[in-house]
């Protein structure tokens, strides 16, 4: 079954020229999405990738990006909820593009992480910083 | 059919009084009308739980041995006034920490202090005949000062604007965050729950009003300031920021459940509060005006891209506000709460019980505040 998994994706100038999404299209069949790319001045960086495909092959080809010299993390509940903190006031709702963040029937706010795309707008919306990003 | 205060109370007091929340009420008075309603129901009761800024507390350290006049006085490295008496001072909700940048300010000393946590006071003074000490370093609880009460000159705002950002760069106002080209808004009233907005034009709620404040019991003490009456009505109520309350109340009764200190970003600091104002069904009159929804209330959208001169983009129901986006010359705006509607629920449930319980009376106000005001600006003149 086709799944979408989110992985960290860290590389350094010795690599920075060769394409991740290529090998994983080209390779594996598999479908990213670039959801966040950032490289600095000294060719270091970082990108998040959400993946489209079945979890064997999504396993292999992250064990294949791996071995090329990439540093890759798993992405798995990277979009944290304080709900001591939150008061439930809805500011970070309308900041977030893929409705990650929403009210539910009781008026309080839930985050699904599924759909965030780390894009980290809401962080410095939230005025008792009840959202944390950990990439 | 009228109602006396005296007999509410009455009710109340032998456990009779039949109490709803704003919301809950609506369904009643369209089943059996404004006046039926108005006879079974005592007390309505309403909440709002949103940022208000010009609020603060009054403390009393109590004097040490030996005693100190206090003239620069800093709680968890927050400034607090130093203008009173020896061991006397105010801190306000947006006054911050030193360096300004920690996140932290007045409404998380106030709220530290209702959770129950230790404070750092650091005070110094000149030294004088009578008061020798020269300085002070030392932790307070709640519980180990004399007086501790909230007094806020300004809260509980009636309705309020909507804010958007219409130029090319993300701002951050104490609307909360706007995104470049109106990709979202934001909206602070309650609404249908909120205070004054179920008692538009001040009916029942004056000088002496009794009152839910963040989680202990409260009064209606004056006017908010900033007071004023001349805004447009639709449907009986303002369509913009209009009347305001001046609050008082024990923090030594008061919850952190409805207490929060806000770092907003690139504003300041403030603090959230919980408000709950009974509304003692009297007449129809009053119970027509509690029976409103969202639909009927509107609210001005504005730029706050722009420093000065906000006109009205365009007027919008809090249903629509609530739906998650609005529209504005056929592009799709996010919206935003900045006031907790699930907090605001929980201040008017809990006032109702209180009330349903007998353990809270109300009181008729020993005086109305203004019936029409209007606001001055700021006049820059030399002498």
């Amino acid at each position: 079954m086709n799944m979408e998994y989110k992985f960290r994706i860290d590389f350094d100038e010795n690599n920075v020229l060769e394409s991740v999404t290529y090998t994983l299209v080209s390779k594996f069949n598999l479908k990213p999405n670039v959801l966040r790319a950032d490289i600095g001045g000294d060719g270091a960086g970082y990108m998040l990738l959400g993946i489209e495909g079945d979890k064997d092959t999504v396993e292999e080809a992250m064990i294949h990006i791996l071995d090329m010299g990439f540093s890759v993390k798993e992405l798995n509940g990277h979009i944290i909820h304080d709900c001591r903190k939150c008061w439930h006031c809805g500011a970070c709702v309308s900041l977030c593009p893929t409705k990650a963040l929403y009210v539910d029937s009781e008026m309080r706010i839930q985050i699904n992480g599924g759909t965030c795309i780390a894009c980290g707008g809401c962080i410095d919306g939230c005025a008792v910083k009840a959202i944390q990003l950990e990439l | 059919m009228a109602k006396t205060y005296e007999e509410i109370n009455e009710r109340i007091r032998s456990k009779r009084a039949v109490v709803m929340t704003a919301e809950e009420v609506v369904e009643l008075v369209e089943r059996k009308g404004v006046e039926k309603a108005a006879e079974e129901v005592d007390v309505i009761t309403t909440g709002t739980f949103g940022a208000m800024c010009s609020s603060g507390a009054f403390l009393n350290f109590g004097h040490a041995d030996p005693p100190i006049r206090m003239t620069d006085i800093r709680l968890n490295g927050v400034e607090a006034y130093g203008g009173l008496a020896a061991v006397d001072t105010y801190i306000g909700a947006t006054a911050m920490a030193d360096p300004p940048t920690k996140g932290y300010g007045g409404g998380h000393v106030i709220e530290d202090l209702i959770a129950g946590r230790r404070v750092h006071l650091q005070a110094s003074g000149p030294g004088t005949d009578c008061y020798v000490r020269k300085s002070i370093d030392t932790w307070i609880g709640l519980d180990d000062i004399n007086e501790a009460y909230i007094y806020n000159p300004r809260n509980a705002y009636q309705n309020y604007g909507i804010a958007t950002n219409c130029s090319d760069r993300t701002i951050y106002t104490y609307m909360g965050k706007l995104l470049p080209r109106m990709k979202n808004a934001s909206y602070s009233s309650a609404g249908a729950l909120s205070p004054m907005i179920n008692d538009p034009h001040l009916d029942t709620i004056g000088i002496g009003t009794k009152i839910f404040l963040a989680g202990g019991e409260g009064y209606v003490t004056w006017q908010g300031t900033q007071f004023k009456t001349n805004v447009e009505e639709v449907n009986g109520v303002p369509v913009g920021g209009c009347r305001t309350l001046a609050l008082a109340g024990d923090m030594k009764q008061m919850s952190a459940k409805y207490v929060r200190g806000l770092d907003i970003t690139g504003y300041g600091m403030s603090i959230a509060l919980g408000v709950g104002v009974p509304i003692p069904i009297l007449n129809a009159d009053i119970m027509k005006n509690c029976a409103i929804t969202d639909d009927r209330i509107f609210a001005e959208m504005v730029d706050y891209s722009l420093p000065s001169g906000r006109t009205c983009l365009q007027r919008y129901s809090y249903e629509e506000l609530r739906s998650g986006s609005i529209e504005y010359q056929g592009k799709k705006i996010r919206t935003s709460a900045l006031s907790s509607l699930h907090g605001a629920r929980m201040v008017a449930d809990e006032l109702k019980s209180w009330i349903e319980n007998g353990e809270f009376l109300l009181d008729e106000p020993s005086r109305m505040l203004p019936k029409e005001a209007s606001l001055k600006s700021l006049k820059e003149r030399r002498g």
